[in-house]
């Protein structure tokens, strides 16, 4: 697996001697400051304290105790999740334990809250990207890129932004990141060994990968777990089965495409062209870097059967969320969809339980568990209507101002924490927050969707974002120059759709 | 950096800056002797599968592995050993090992490989993986017992975006917990010199001392500063000169200049040091609150100075 002995110029003897071998379990650590681990866990004290703090407090207002005891555990969660100072699948422990004690529940009834249809389709999407990857079809994409494109490097991008979103609304930004990414890192070494001269060049051609994959992401619900998540909230929240008129509360895949497809199209070209503004790469042209990617992608040569069976199986689970998931769910189809890819022989479960880190999915439940609890005890009411006091006092209590604060608001948040943990607290907010302005709560719940994948700003918010980063190629400070424009960029598009075309398909 | 039998280590953390290579020229220029060892250090952090969507990291890197790209920080560490092929500190007959460890559930962990010439001088390019930069640095410091720690003043060793608001630096961290000298290099040119800051303190003597046996290890020649609050206190300022000069030359290291400067400590140093290799300080550590409330020197001197800046411990 290691890597240093290549194109080395000095020879190696490499002894596989257990001598040669340390483990870090038998190493041990002189510290010269007794109390660093306390310290590195100072962040869980202040997060606990603050919690105590708040519970020794009378609840404000009307709210009563269950209700704030959930905004003590969102609040404690919070920051858990932005300073990180334990495991992060701990704090869904926390979460789960802190339902029971603090809400005084039934822990089989907080055990089923865990699992529902969003958190099915979270599971099933990540074992359905694992088996994609693992199909290593990130060669016959690159092919199909450099095809399309030429060797123009403004189209080089522009197909990658396109490719990037188009596959990442319908399987999710991290499995786009994961397979477009050898795909530019390639591109950008055969264009130069020198990082510095390609650094422009790199930049646009990875956040073409990260942003293209951001905007893609809001197209259709399989696009990321927060769309799921916003999908499950309407229907948890606003359904009816004895209220017909509720029905339009109830999302389906192709109705979500009709509100978030055009957008993610209309972003396309804008965001090659804000990359090449802010980043202006030297070459123009990258006719070498894409000759020498051809020649290498076609010795994979012609599709083999289990490409053909990879293909066909992913069309097929394409089609049952588009035709089935209003009927068996999303999570329902992405499950089937990965059992598929396991009954085919294209992936061993071995390689499913490694490649998916299930902590992640246990934190998503939980998180999305404590959103339902946010609407069951009052707290999302409660905060909904505070902040529409501090809105009215600014008088943006209605139309695109409102939006705008909410796309501002939710867009904080998503840069700060896990774009799927922020959709799970925001969204009861949201919702309730609506009911109480007397907007359409699928507007809203559209625009804080949508604006949570506005993670554009930092290196962590988002999954395509942090893949990138790992390349080596773009500082911290990149993501800034070029993330507030994509921030003003599809805010712009966002209201505008909310304002002008949403209302119409209502 | 007293006891002869000691080996000298430096630790070079290399982030594939420009600023981090210059470092690595020094470190080379400084471990030419055959008792000194020199490591390069690339720190990356835990890949976190939560930062990755719940898909787990290390299907990316093999993915990446699958198209022969390596992981980031190989190719830094590559160039800084041909840096020390090119300037000779290493040639190509030395023997090699590698080392790999799994760390706290990474399964790419740490990875190293050591070269050894057959006087037994070591060159290590280490690639480390911990929670943030900062305690991958502090644990190698602590694990590989060394000098001394060259650290660039680069980008990457500044905090992320996320932490920025609360937390500081991370050369500032390095030179307050590091158990070595620390040089954090900016525009680091050689053959300037160094430039010590003496207060004629016991403290600030034996920084000196300890700067010029370093100093003597690559020829760099030796100026002093003395800085006099007002003109009141120049005497005094004259005298520390003096003993520091007097304790310097005791261990047969020459003393090229010595020079009084009068106003803010902080400001004159900075101004003086501009033109040197290296300004020279002391640690002066503070503890509990004090550390809250009163700013170290030297830290300001690291701060604010447009060149490098070595605090010695």
């Amino acid at each position: 697996m290691f890597i240093f002995p290549e194109h080395s110029r000095i020879p190696l003897s490499i002894s596989s001697t257990a001598s040669n071998v340390r483990r870090v379990a038998s190493k041990v650590i002189k510290t010269t400051r007794p109390l660093q681990p306390v310290w590195r866990r100072r962040w869980f004290l202040i997060a606990m304290l603050t919690g105590a703090g708040m519970l020794l407090l009378p609840p404000p207002g009307a709210l009563g105790f269950h209700g704030w005891a959930v905004l003590t555990m969102v609040v404690v969660a919070v920051i858990l999740f932005v300073t990180e100072p334990i495991p992060l699948p701990a704090v869904a422990l926390l979460i789960v334990a802190g339902q029971v004690i603090l809400l005084n529940l039934d822990s089989s009834a907080v055990a089923q809250s865990l699992m529902n249809d969003s958190v099915l389709f979270i599971m099933g999407s990540l074992m359905i990207a694992v088996a994609l990857v693992k199909q290593k079809l990130d060669k016959r994409i690159a092919f199909l890129i450099v095809r399309l494109t030429g060797t123009k490097t403004f189209n080089v991008c522009l197909g990658i932004s396109l490719l990037s979103g188009v596959l990442a609304s319908f399987i999710g930004e991290h499995t786009v990141a994961a397979m477009m990414l050898p795909v530019a890192l390639t591109l950008i070494r055969l264009t130069s060994d020198d990082p510095k001269q390609v650094r422009a060049l790199a930049a646009v051609i990875l956040f073409s990968i990260c942003y293209g994959a951001a905007i893609g992401s809001i197209a259709t619900p399989s696009g990321g777990a927060r769309n799921a998540i916003m999908i499950g909230y309407w229907k948890s929240f606003f359904y009816d089965p004895n209220n017909p008129e509720t029905a339009r509360y109830l999302i389906d895949y192709v109705k979500w495409m009709l509100y978030g497809y055009p957008l993610f199209l209309v972003q396309v070209p804008f965001v090659t062209l804000l990359l090449f503004m802010t980043f202006r790469p030297g070459q123009k042209h990258i006719t070498r870097a894409v000759a020498k990617l051809r020649n290498q992608v076609e010795e994979e040569g012609p599709l083999r059967p289990s490409d053909y069976l990879t293909i066909a199986i992913f069309a097929a689970i394409l089609l049952a969320w588009i035709l089935a998931s209003d009927k068996i769910g999303l999570g329902t189809v992405a499950l089937l969809g990965a059992a598929a890819f396991l009954v085919a022989g294209l992936v061993r479960w071995e390689e499913i339980s490694s490649g998916v880190n299930w902590g992640v999915v246990l934190l998503y439940a939980a998180m999305i568990s404590l959103g339902v609890q946010m609407v069951e005890t009052g707290a999302a009411l409660w905060v909904a209507r505070t902040f529409l006091g501090m809105l009215t006092s600014l008088d943006v209590n209605h139309g695109a101002s409102l939006y705008a604060v909410l796309i501002a608001l939710t867009t904080l948040v998503t840069n700060t924490m896990s774009t799927a943990a922020a959709i799970a607290v925001l969204g009861p907010i949201m919702l309730k927050l609506a009911g109480v302005v007397n907007e359409s709560p699928l507007i809203i719940g559209f625009l804080t969707a949508l604006a949570s994948s506005f993670a554009y700003l930092t290196v962590v918010s988002a999954p395509a974002c942090t893949i990138v980063y790992g390349s080596g190629y773009l500082r911290t400070t990149d993501f800034l120059a070029a993330g507030w424009k994509m921030v003003v960029l599809s805010s712009l598009v966002c209201i505008g759709a909310a304002v002008f075309y949403w209302p119409l398909l209502q | 950096m007293e006891d002869p039998g000691k080996r000298f280590r430096i630790l070079t953390c290399i982030d594939g800056s420009e600023e981090s290579y210059r470092g690595l020229r020094y470190a080379a220029r400084l471990g030419s002797g055959v008792d000194a060892d020199v490591t390069l250090l690339y720190v990356r952090a835990f890949d976190s599968a939560l930062g990755t969507g719940g898909l787990d990291p290390r299907l990316i890197r093999e993915n990446l592995l699958d198209w022969d790209l390596d992981l980031p920080g190989i190719r830094a560490l590559k160039a800084g050993r041909d840096i020390l092929l090119e300037v000779g500190l290493m040639d190509e007959a030395w023997i090699s090992r590698l080392y790999h460890s799994e760390t706290q559930g990474d399964p790419l962990g740490d990875n190293a490989i050591e070269y050894i010439s057959d006087t037994e001088t070591m060159i290590t390019l280490r690639l480390k993986v911990a929670s943030d930069i900062v305690n991958g640095i502090l644990e190698e410091c602590e694990d590989g017992d060394y000098t001394l720690v060259i650290l660039g003043a680069s980008e990457r060793w500044q905090p992320g975006q996320r932490k920025t608001f609360w937390d500081p630096a991370v050369a500032e961290k390095i030179v307050a917990r590091a158990p070595a000298s620390v040089i954090v290099a900016r525009e680091l040119e050689q053959n300037h010199g160094h430039l010590i800051c003496t207060n004629g303190s016991e403290a600030s003597i034996s920084m000196a001392r300890k700067d010029a046996i370093l100093a003597s290890r690559c020829a760099c020649p030796i100026s002093l500063l003395s800085v006099a609050p007002d003109e009141a206190s120049s005497d005094k300022a004259q005298d520390a000169l003096e003993r520091t000069r007097n304790a310097i030359e005791e261990l047969g290291v020459p003393v090229m200049e010595a020079f009084i400067r009068v106003g803010d400590l902080v400001t004159e140093i900075i101004e003086a040091g501009a033109v040197y290799s290296v300004i020279v300080v002391a640690h002066s550590p503070k503890a509990g609150l004090r550390r809250l409330f009163e700013t170290d020197t030297a830290f300001q001197i690291v701060e604010n100075a447009r060149n490098s800046v070595m605090v010695i411990k």
